[in-house]
């Protein structure tokens, strides 16, 4: 004979319970259903009818189960949620990044053209990502269910600093103060040099790039500046100033981007220098790898990968600050 | 939402406690799942046989309830009683069920003297 619904419902009831509960449990809900068709059928209720109707008002019988058990019924709680989620969103903003440039850089090195990065840079950042959120959910569901403490406290020293979302003159000082380095640096290259060669100085950036290039860059600089003051002078970012500070780390990338491209960014005398001074062994080095560009078709890669990442994350942070900025307003 | 759900959340919000304190106080005379849901409900204390369930259960394992199979009948119950830790439980309960009472009559009492 076919199983009843009833005993059909006790077992889908009891399967997941611990085995030494199962049987009381069992009993004592047999004899609670029987009770209650019973007095259904007493009412004039045939007796199919009645069990299926107590048996539907009893709902679905892993509900009654997770009940008996004292088993939550959500992945993450209230108790959990916001660690799960505050070190989720940190994550995702670290270890995708990472992985990115990591898998740029082996891509570039393993003689990938343009197509071959961006698709392995696509495919591997979103496979970390997933593999992120899966696992970081997982220890956390592992913990809903364990009941453990993640010993992480909430106080009112967290609190944000009011004016952190607005712009400081900390801020404009660190803009203005890094570009002022960077030009510096440019002339010193030019006229005294970094490196003592004993004898005149060789310059690391191309000699061929004055004036024209260099004076190019110069602009992009002091655009940089008066993109800099100006948002001082608002007090906070726009969706116009993220506009120009995109459109001035664009140009900046493609700046430089087009001179490595071409090989033109860097003194081929100072190459000469360096690959002298590093002796027989260096030069092997470049020789063993000559297949992909040598040492420095090593160094060129890595170059280029921080000069994309660079206006790439100074782009998404002036856009960040906007929104914020919006937010506040 | 519409205004018929937030009432009954708020319904239910008020009336959740009252169950376990309800149980403790019937169960001081032993009583058995089924009879129970019946009792509660005659009393005022609707509530769904899936809730009750599982709520004898944890009481017990609190230890406010004790239990016994009764066997006596053609149909085993398992019939559950009030223990002694159950009873004071129930005893807190009713004073703070009472505190809770005048203090609500207090509000009420106090409305129209705030006002002016």
């Amino acid at each position: 004979m076919a199983a009843t619904l009833t005993e059909r419902y006790i077992s889908a009831v009891t399967k997941s319970l611990n085995p030494t509960a199962q049987d009381d449990v069992r009993i004592e809900l047999e004899a609670s259903i029987a009770d209650a068709v019973e007095a259904r059928v007493e009412q004039g209720e045939p007796s199919a009818d009645a069990e299926h109707r107590v048996l539907t008002d009893l709902g679905d019988p892993a509900i009654l189960a997770a009940g008996y058990a004292d088993r939550p019924l959500h992945l993450i709680g209230p108790k959990y949620f916001l660690t799960w989620w505050r070190l989720l969103k940190l994550l995702l903003c670290i270890v995708p990044v990472v992985a990115a440039f990591g898998v740029a850089l082996a891509t570039i090195l393993a003689g990938g053209n343009v197509g071959e990065v961006i698709g392995q840079v696509i495919g591997v950042t979103f496979s970390v990502a997933v593999h992120l959120v899966f696992w970081v959910t997982l220890v956390f569901f592992i913990l809903e269910r364990t009941g453990a403490d993640t010993g992480v406290r909430w106080s009112v020293d967290q609190l944000p600093e009011p004016a952190a979302n607005s712009v400081g003159r900390a801020d404009l000082i660190a803009s203005l103060g890094f570009l002022v380095i960077g030009v510096g640096a440019i002339f010193w290259d030019r006229f005294l040099g970094f490196f003592p060669t004993g004898a005149d100085p060789i310059p690391v950036l191309n000699p061929a790039l004055w004036p024209w290039w260099i004076t190019g860059l110069f602009v992009l600089i002091v655009a940089e500046v008066l993109l800099a003051v100006g948002i001082y002078a608002r007090g906070r970012w726009t969706t116009g100033f993220a506009v120009i500070n995109t459109a001035l780390a664009v140009l900046f990338a493609s700046w430089a981007l087009t001179l490595l491209g071409r090989g033109e960014l860097v003194n081929p005398e100072f190459l000469d220098f360096v690959v002298q001074a590093g002796g027989e062994g260096f030069a092997r080095g470049e020789l063993a790898s000559a297949q992909q560009g040598g040492v420095f078709g090593i160094l060129a890669a890595i170059t280029g990968v921080c000069l994309v990442l660079f206006p790439a994350w100074d782009i998404t942070d002036g856009w960040l600050k906007t929104r914020r900025a919006k937010y506040q307003a | 939402m519409d205004m018929n759900e937030t009432l009954d959340t708020h319904l239910q919000e008020l009336r959740r406690g009252t169950i376990v304190l309800a149980c403790l106080q019937l169960l001081r005379t032993p009583g058995y799942g089924y009879g129970l849901l019946e009792s509660l409900e005659q009393r005022g204390f609707a509530t769904d046989a899936n809730t009750l369930y599982p709520l004898l259960r944890r009481l017990e394992k609190q230890e406010y309830l004790t239990s016994e199979w009764n066997t006596d009948e053609a149909r085993p119950r398992k019939f559950y009683r009030t223990s002694e830790a159950g009873i004071r439980l129930a005893d807190t309960l009713t004073s703070e069920w009472v505190a809770l009472t005048e203090a609500i009559a207090t509000l009420t009492d106090h409305t129209p003297e705030q006002e002016n």
